[in-house]
């Protein structure tokens, strides 16, 4: 007997995907939406502005391989092509696609490039929504940064949506995040702002369609200040095809050099990797039971003090290290001894700049350990202003 | 209810993640078992007697409609279709398998739950009132304060390998349903020259040596509270003592050293710390307390309903005693259902019944449920007009029971069928009282009395804090019952004492009820409770109705 077999239409789709990871938060939706088979070959499309680091943050965290869309209009800050290669490269991004305009379209459409000032929309359209559109060819979903609060007219956007411009379907991870999970994001995770943030520009596009926002504004005010334009072609227009220039990735940075324990010797870990021991003057040596308020020492003179773990469950030397910080004890602080890599994060928030730990241990718990879980989770504690 | 932050979101989503890759790594010996075991613990894992058991927070007993049915599916799933709601408003999973647990906590996560802390030596889960924001005798809701205190100790750095666990209750009201003062730091909202802030005491604590919490500071500002605490837990970690396990809580230190010179610690800490908090903290905490949604209560809808029913119904009218208690808004009561069925396990909830309730919660509640310390759960706002219907509900899913207070509604730990370190059996124990008592048809009659058991004398049952409590012990691998009497877990908290010789497992439930007939003998009248008979009388008429061979000699 025959079998009836309906293909769900796409509004259908969206609306179980979107019922489906209802309560997921935005780094679960990535993580899932990279596999699932739903939403089949996934790019992300980022124009590493203000904000755009959270996101790609979360990316690398999942897959660095995944390939990021960045489109250079070539009207952009000289300051946001030099972020996005410092960002692809801290973050280790191997598949940055950059993505313009051909030199023959814009020779004919805006050969002295003033195009943004006669006619933005049809500007958008040339150096953004077609080349952008053209690279997307071979995707079936993208990742987009647009979040509700950004503009009235996104305020109910939700994680999955259709691109009114082709067959595919947006990802807004970050749809329900507010200006504050954006900057508490950031700072937790140490992330490199755009340079221009700090000069008064909250949203970033091209230089000729973008101003400072004054304190109170609408921090997307800036943005084609005085013109009716809240949107730029990318999210909107459906464009023609035109043919691409796809640039080179940016190669990734070389992994740090391989540093091989010796038995006997210490080996110091701190937050660019596992090293010998540089130190060569005096160390303060503490147990873990120095009472620092009797103590006969004089923590404020030592160039290092090292703080003794004599197990890693005797959490007292956390408590040493934070006292003497807040007593302005600024030289170096070494927790050593029985330490493992889940504790660095601690240790560092401590006020500890280094762990010492024998060859045996290093070899058991090799950096990449170490390094993997200084990826630290936000901190409550730093959001609550709690001062170090 | 509390709404969480993207920030909360994200932040159990990495723990999760994180949890995943240590149990890989423990799988590939990277991590020794040793150096997991407190990994695992900061994660909520224990190893029990036969299983692996998980662990889960409820948050200051608050649970979302959405959270329930996720723990629903979690029993249905990766359990064997049930929960067990503990003492301190969590909830564990007893059937685990190791490799699960990264995907249980992931479905956790989706709906932002976790059990981050739910073990090992940290800062646990805070727990409060489970009538916040309902009853009627409440100065402030506490649930706020408790989850700022859950944000601020959450993956604190220096506080993740204290000497032993630390435990935090609040309470918002005088009279103290979180039993505050059985915690190491107990909580107590007060008001002084019209500022809000807080009684605290310190040192309290259950377990193998009972000791009521005394106060150490009687009003710290709400603004002062996070510098204070930590204050405490900085001494803590510095003083409290390693060698030796069981004389490693706060209440050991204080005993110890004296709540004076613990008092001078602190205060010495607080000068160093205070200065640290910028006061972002009480930006948060408006944040906070904005983020709890309030229950829409309506007036002018007719509770003749109500009356009606209870005219009529006699099963409803024995519930309604006994299960309800008093909401600021005359027209509304606080339901509590019962976990305690004559003859089930104590605290134990099927996903079945889990789904009920959440769906129970969405059509009268408002969304709202609660999970007691005494193991029960809580719709804290109910319209009086809605009383029946839900009723009717309830006892279609098996959920009905009328005997909150009663005799047959006994907290019990886990003990030798789950606990690794149990000495004697507990829930059997609890499952013979309450069936007997059903047979006599003597609940209501006896009123309030609170049976607790423990199946060793880590107490988890709160043995010393029950009317009539239970010890369960090994006497040369035979099981042995010790009664304690007189123990109370409120804000009139006293240690219960003991009775004498031990019974063994045959004679302890005819003893338990030789003891309750002797006080249905002395009691002046209906409404003299056992403890206030106790309280008046002493022990003797009650011991003599324990041991009559001794008394007839
Ligand atoms: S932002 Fe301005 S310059 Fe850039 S593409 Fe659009 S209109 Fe043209
Ligand atoms: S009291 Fe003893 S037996 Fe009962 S749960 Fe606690 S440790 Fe286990």
């Amino acid at each position: 007997m025959a079998q009836v077999v309906t293909i769900p239409t796409r509004p259908a789709r969206i609306a179980a995907l979107n019922d489906r990871y209802r309560h997921h938060a935005a780094i679960r939706v990535l993580r899932d939406a990279l596999r699932d088979p739903e939403l089949g070959r996934v790019a992300m499309v980022s124009s590493f502005g203000a904000d755009s680091v959270a996101l790609l943050h979360m990316i690398a965290l999942v897959d660095r391989d995944t390939p990021v869309l960045f489109v250079d209009t070539q009207m952009l800050f000289p300051e946001t092509l030099a972020y996005q290669q410092e960002v692809a490269a801290k973050l280790g991004l191997t598949d940055v696609r950059i993505i313009r305009a051909t030199p023959a379209a814009i020779a004919a459409a805006d050969p002295d490039g003033d195009l943004n000032q006669t006619n933005p929309d049809a500007c958008c359209d040339l150096r953004k929504t077609v080349p952008l559109n053209k690279a997307l060819q071979g995707f079936d979903s993208w990742i987009t940064g647009r979040k509700r609060f950004q503009a009235a007219s996104r305020a109910d956007i939700d994680f999955f949506e259709e691109d009114p411009a082709g067959p595919r379907i947006k990802i807004n991870p970050l749809a329900h995040w507010t200006a504050q999970d954006v900057a508490d994001y950031i700072v937790n995770n140490n992330l490199p702002r755009h340079p221009l943030v700090s000069q008064g520009y909250p949203s970033i596009g091209c230089a000729p369609c973008t101003s400072p926002v004054q304190e109170g504004e609408d921090p997307r005010a800036g943005r084609w200040r005085g013109q009716q334009k809240t949107e730029c072609g990318i999210h909107f227009v459906n464009g023609k095809l035109q043919r691409i220039q796809p640039a080179e990735a940016e190669p990734a940075e070389a992994e740090t050099a391989a540093f091989e324990p010796v038995d006997g010797q210490p080996v110091i870990v701190r937050d660019s990797g596992f090293a010998a021991d540089d130190f060569t003057g005096e160390i303060l040596d503490l147990e873990s039971d120095t009472n620092l308020d009797e103590a006969n020492v004089n923590f404020r003179e030592a160039e290092l003090i090292r703080i003794a773990f004599p197990s890693f469950t005797d959490g007292r030397g956390f408590t040493i290290a934070r006292r003497l910080r807040m007593a302005g004890y600024k030289g170096r602080l070494r927790a050593h001894g029985h330490v493992i890599a889940d504790q660095f994060p601690m240790a560092r928030r401590s006020g500890f700049d280094e762990v010492e730990i024998d060859a045996d241990l290093a070899r058991r718990q090799p950096w990449e350990l170490w390094k993997r879980s200084s990826e630290v989770a936000p901190s409550y504690l730093t959001r609550l202003g709690r001062q170090a | 209810m509390y709404h969480h932050t993207e920030f909360d979101r994200a932040f159990v989503v990495d723990r999760a993640q994180r949890f995943r890759d240590q149990v890989q790594r423990r799988i590939s010996g990277a991590l020794t078992e040793d150096e997991f075991r407190p990994l695992r613990l900061m994660n909520g894992v224990y190893l029990q007697l036969h299983a692996y058991m998980l662990r889960i927070a409820i948050p200051y007993g608050t649970i979302s409609p959405d959270q329930m049915r996720q723990l629903a599916v979690i029993a249905d799933r990766w359990d064997k279709g049930y929960g067990h709601f503990t003492t301190r408003q969590n909830i564990q999973f007893n059937w685990p398998k190791l490799v699960d647990i990264p995907d249980m906590l992931d479905a956790l996560a989706e709906v932002g739950m976790h059990a981050i802390q739910t073990s090992g030596n940290t800062i646990r889960n805070v727990t409060a009132d489970h009538f916040a924001g309902a009853a009627a005798d409440e100065i402030a809701d506490p649930r706020p304060y408790a989850e700022l205190i859950r944000q601020w100790s959450t993956d604190h750095p220096e506080f993740q390998f204290l000497p032993r666990k630390f435990k935090i209750a609040v309470s918002g009201s005088p009279n103290d349903r979180a039993v505050v003062k059985s915690h190491d730091i107990g909580l107590r909202m007060v008001e002084k020259d019209g500022e809000s802030g807080f009684e605290v005491s310190v040192g309290g604590g259950l377990g193998r040596t009972p000791l009521v919490g005394k106060v150490i500071n009687e009003f710290v500002p709400v603004a002062d509270l996070l510098p204070y605490l930590e204050a405490i837990l900085s001494a803590y970690n510095s003083v409290g003592r390693r060698d030796n396990k069981y004389k490693a809580r706060l209440k050991i230190a204080v005993q110890e050293l004296g709540i004076d010179h613990i008092r001078e610690l602190v205060d010495e800490r607080f000068a160093e710390i205070r200065p640290k908090f910028d006061g972002t903290d009480q930006t948060i905490l408006d944040q906070i307390a904005a983020r709890f949604g309030q229950p829409t209560l309506v007036s002018g809808r007719s509770t003749a309903d109500y009356d009606a029913a209870r005219e009529a119904d006699p099963i409803f009218r024995s519930w309604a005693d006994t299960n309800l208690h008093a909401h600021k808004h005359a027209d509304y009561a606080i339901v509590t259902v019962s976990l305690k069925k004559h003859g089930a396990t104590p605290g134990d909830a099927t996903f079945d019944q889990m789904r009920v309730l959440a769906d129970l919660a969405e059509r009268f509640g408002q969304g709202d449920l609660r999970i007691s310390h005494e193991q029960n759960v809580v719709l804290p706002h109910i319209h009086k007009a809605d009383l029946a219907a839900l009723h009717a509900a309830l006892r279609e899913a098996d959920l009905g029971t009328a005997n909150l207070g009663l005799i047959s509604d006994i907290i019990a730990c886990p003990g030798l069928d789950y606990c690794a370190l149990a000495t004697a059996r507990s829930i059997p124990i609890a499952q013979q009282i309450a069936t007997r008592f059903d047979e006599l048809k003597l609940e209501h009659e006896i009123g309030e009395l609170k049976i607790k058991i423990s199946g060793c004398i880590n107490a988890c049952g709160h043995h010393h804090v029950g009317h009539i409590g239970i010890l369960g012990l090994d006497r040369a691998g035979v099981e042995n019952y010790q009664v304690t009497l007189g123990g109370d877990g409120t804000e009139t908290m006293s240690v219960g004492e003991r009775a004498g010789p031990g019974f063994s497992k045959d004679e302890i439930i005819p003893a338990i009820e030789r003891l309750v007939y002797g006080y249905l003998d002395v009691r002046e009248d209906a409404s003299e409770t056992f403890l206030q008979a106790y309280r008046r009388l002493g022990p003797e008429p009650f011991k003599a109705a324990l041991y009559p061979e001794k008394a007839a000699a």
